[in-house]
């Protein structure tokens, strides 16, 4: 499981760091950047949560999802394997970063930190289909901020949700936007 | 002030200002420029210098400080990763976390444990204030003190120092773990240490074991008896190994006669031993037993080749740079050096694998304890021997008990760790030491309930005792964690 873990972070880092080493040699705008990284993210995060999660731990029932994976000898949640890639990506470069976040997180850390954020997140509930774009100063340096929406692919996703006893929202349908990912590309 | 006298100043500031630039970058003592008292362990190598500061010489203050943060991650990225490091660097390299980082930068190791500051040094060599966790978890959504009722009028000194939480390690420490853990008996019905009872286990006799008249050594080694006895009874024999794997290491593994005789050695050094016992090798260099023998501690510098470095090689003479050389350090520690009380009497004792292991009996049953005592000399080294643990293990041994209810020092402080199946004595005395919660999951619970656990390594004066006694403290963690989840809904305060 972690070497699939593993595989899937590297790919979608090798992907990021080509996309935006292409970026910059060929002008290509930083929102089509960060929209081409939402989309190798978006991508693996869905086939993980439906083909994995979904099929193994709703569907067929033959093992679960946890937190404390290791210890559980279970998958890790799919949230976790997102933030995983996101890590695994700020261990190469400072190129670009994201997160997965949300108005309503199960766990603190993850709701909005910046003003950006905040109205980023509000912005993708409010406009459905819509993404948000913005820039922001952070530590002293500037960046161009990309917020899509994040939705409950599967069924897993919203029972999960709904009943954990830290999530603050308990009436999570699938296809709702449970959150948003946030793209950061500095601007140099 | 006359013209002499100012010339003679400068003279002196000048020569001094040589000295002190070739010690830091060409070789020689460089005592001088310690410029404090250096932190426990990393006191072994502080003359070193290269080990830590890596960036050259002449680089700038920001240069210097990352590269130094480098050499923190190279020794101990290792075991950060094995405790699941609860704040690992990545997470603050995000720049959504500047905001965080402003008050705490916790992508720099030194910004809590800085190096060379005695003064303000505490345990794990921990610089910043005990409230540190303030920084990030007392405003807004991260408040911790409003998420959580139960932590309401805590105060941050105590969030890290009262037993419920740590910095990097808290795998024996999180909610969950302590909801599973909830309720269990002090002490298990039957108590056993798992991977000592695999250890100690007896072993069927190897179809090679040998015999007293098996040895094959030099007739002067043979004529003392006391030596062919130790090895006869030793697991060395049982296991097949004559006195040439060890004496003549090059003729090759329990070679003919002839062959042995003619490359024996009558004292071989560590390598040998290394040879055959990898894990337990590689894992002795982790800890301070053995930290001077670590491969990232740098080496001796060569004057040579940093004069070439500076383009002086033609300049300098060969016996000034001679002279210039680093002192070599010992590659292993003594027990004089070491910071902890220690017996008077083992001073002069270095630190390698003969110091416990009596080479020719190799009597693990000393080395897990009479090794360990016939060196430390503290409270809680004292105390075992009227301890509980104690009386357990002299049963063990005696053969009243079953092999792993005995417990011995390596039992706690050396625990064998599994690794494809095969159980090695993990020789980094440090793996279970700091924070002592790190010692929870690889010894403590095989025996013992959680609860109790944490209430007795919560307990300073019960550790000096060395558990003789029952916890004074109450930690009350696993209480506050089984109330939360028997809520069942977000626990948001008020």
């Amino acid at each position: 499981m972690k070497r699939t873990s593993l595989t899937i972070a590297a790919l979608a880092f090798g992907i990021g760091s080509a996309m935006a080493t292409s970026a910059a040699a060929e002008g290509i705008s930083l929102r089509k950047v960060a929209d081409m990284l939402y989309q190798v993210m978006s991508a693996d995060r869905e086939v993980y949560t439906r083909r994995v999660v979904q099929r193994l731990t709703v569907d067929n029932k033959v093992v679960t999802a946890s937190e404390h994976f290791e210890d559980d000898t279970a998958l890790p949640l799919p949230a976790q394997m997102f933030r995983f890639g996101a890590e695994r990506v700020m261990d190469e470069t400072e190129d670009f970063s994201y997160a997965l976040l949300s108005l309503n997180p199960i766990n603190r850390k993850n709701g909005p930190g910046t003003d950006l954020e905040r109205k980023g997140l509000q912005f993708v509930v409010d406009n459905p289909g819509e993404n948000f774009y913005g820039e922001e100063e952070l530590g002293g340096e500037r960046y161009f901020a990309a917020v899509y929406p994040d939705y409950a692919v599967v069924e897993a996703c919203a029972s999960c949700h709904n009943g954990h006893k830290d999530s603050p929202r308990r009436d999570i349908e699938v296809g709702d936007v449970m959150g948003g990912v946030v793209i950061r590309i500095p601007i140099k | 002030m006359s013209s002499n006298v100012i010339l003679w100043v400068v003279a002196a500031t000048l020569v001094g200002a040589v000295y002190i630039a070739t010690a830091m970058v060409v070789g020689g003592d460089r005592r001088m420029l310690l410029i404090g008292k250096t932190t426990d362990a990393h006191h072994q190598f502080e003359m070193s210098c290269e080990t830590c500061h890596a960036a050259s010489a002449f680089a700038g203050a920001a240069a210097a400080e990352k590269a130094l943060n480098k050499t923190c991650r190279k020794c101990h990225e290792d075991e950060l990763k094995a405790a699941d490091d609860s704040h690992p660097r990545k997470k603050f390299r995000n720049p959504r976390m500047a905001a965080y980082r402003e008050k705490l930068d916790a992508r720099l190791c030194t910004s809590c444990h800085l190096e060379h500051r005695p003064e303000i040094t505490r345990t794990n060599a921990v610089t910043v204030a005990l409230d540190f966790c303030v920084a990030c978890h007392s405003e807004g959504d991260q408040d911790v003190r409003t998420a959580r009722p139960s932590h309401a009028g805590l105060g941050f000194e105590t969030c890290a120092s009262a037993g419920c939480h740590n910095y990097h390690d808290n795998r024996a420490l999180y909610e969950k773990f302590l909801v599973r853990h909830a309720g269990e008996p002090w002490l298990a019905a039957a108590p056993v240490h798992k991977a000592s009872a695999r250890q100690r286990a007896p072993k069927p006799a190897a179809p090679a074991a040998l015999g007293r008249g098996d040895a094959i050594a030099p007739e002067a080694a043979l004529a003392d008896p006391a030596w062919l006895d130790r090895w006869a009874g030793s697991g060395h024999a049982a296991a097949g190994v004559n006195c040439g794997a060890c004496h003549a290491p090059k003729s090759g593994k329990n070679a003919a006669r002839e062959k042995t005789l003619a490359r024996w050695v009558d004292a071989p050094g560590t390598a040998v031993c290394e040879d055959c016992h990898r894990p337990q090798a590689r894992t002795f260099v982790l800890g301070r037993h053995g930290m001077r023998r670590h491969p990232r501690v740098a080496k001796p510098r060569n004057p040579l080749r940093q004069l070439r470095k500076l383009g002086l090689s033609e300049v300098v003479p060969d016996e000034v740079a001679s002279w210039l050389a680093d002192a070599v350090p010992p590659t292993t520690m003594t027990v004089a050096e070491a910071r902890i009380p220690m017996r008077p009497d083992a001073a002069h004792r270095a630190l390698d694998c003969g110091t416990c292991h009596t080479p020719h009996a190799v009597d693990t049953a000393r080395a897990a304890v009479e090794a360990c005592a016939s060196c430390h000399d503290d409270s809680h080294t004292r105390a075992y021997f009227d301890s509980p643990h104690h009386a357990l293990w002299r049963a063990e041994l005696a053969g009243k008990a079953e092999p792993g209810t005995g417990v011995s020092c390596a039992t706690c402080h050396m625990p064998g760790t599994g690794r494809r199946g095969r159980i090695a004595t993990n020789h980094n005395q440090n793996d279970t030491l700091r924070p002592n919660e790190k010692m929870i999951r690889p010894v403590c619970l095989d025996c013992h309930g959680l609860g109790f656990s944490l209430n007795a390594l919560a307990d300073a004066a019960l550790v000096g005792r060395n558990f003789t006694g029952t916890p004074a403290v109450r930690v009350e963690s696993i209480d506050w964690a089984t109330k939360r989840a028997a809520t069942g809904k977000r626990d948001t305060g008020g």
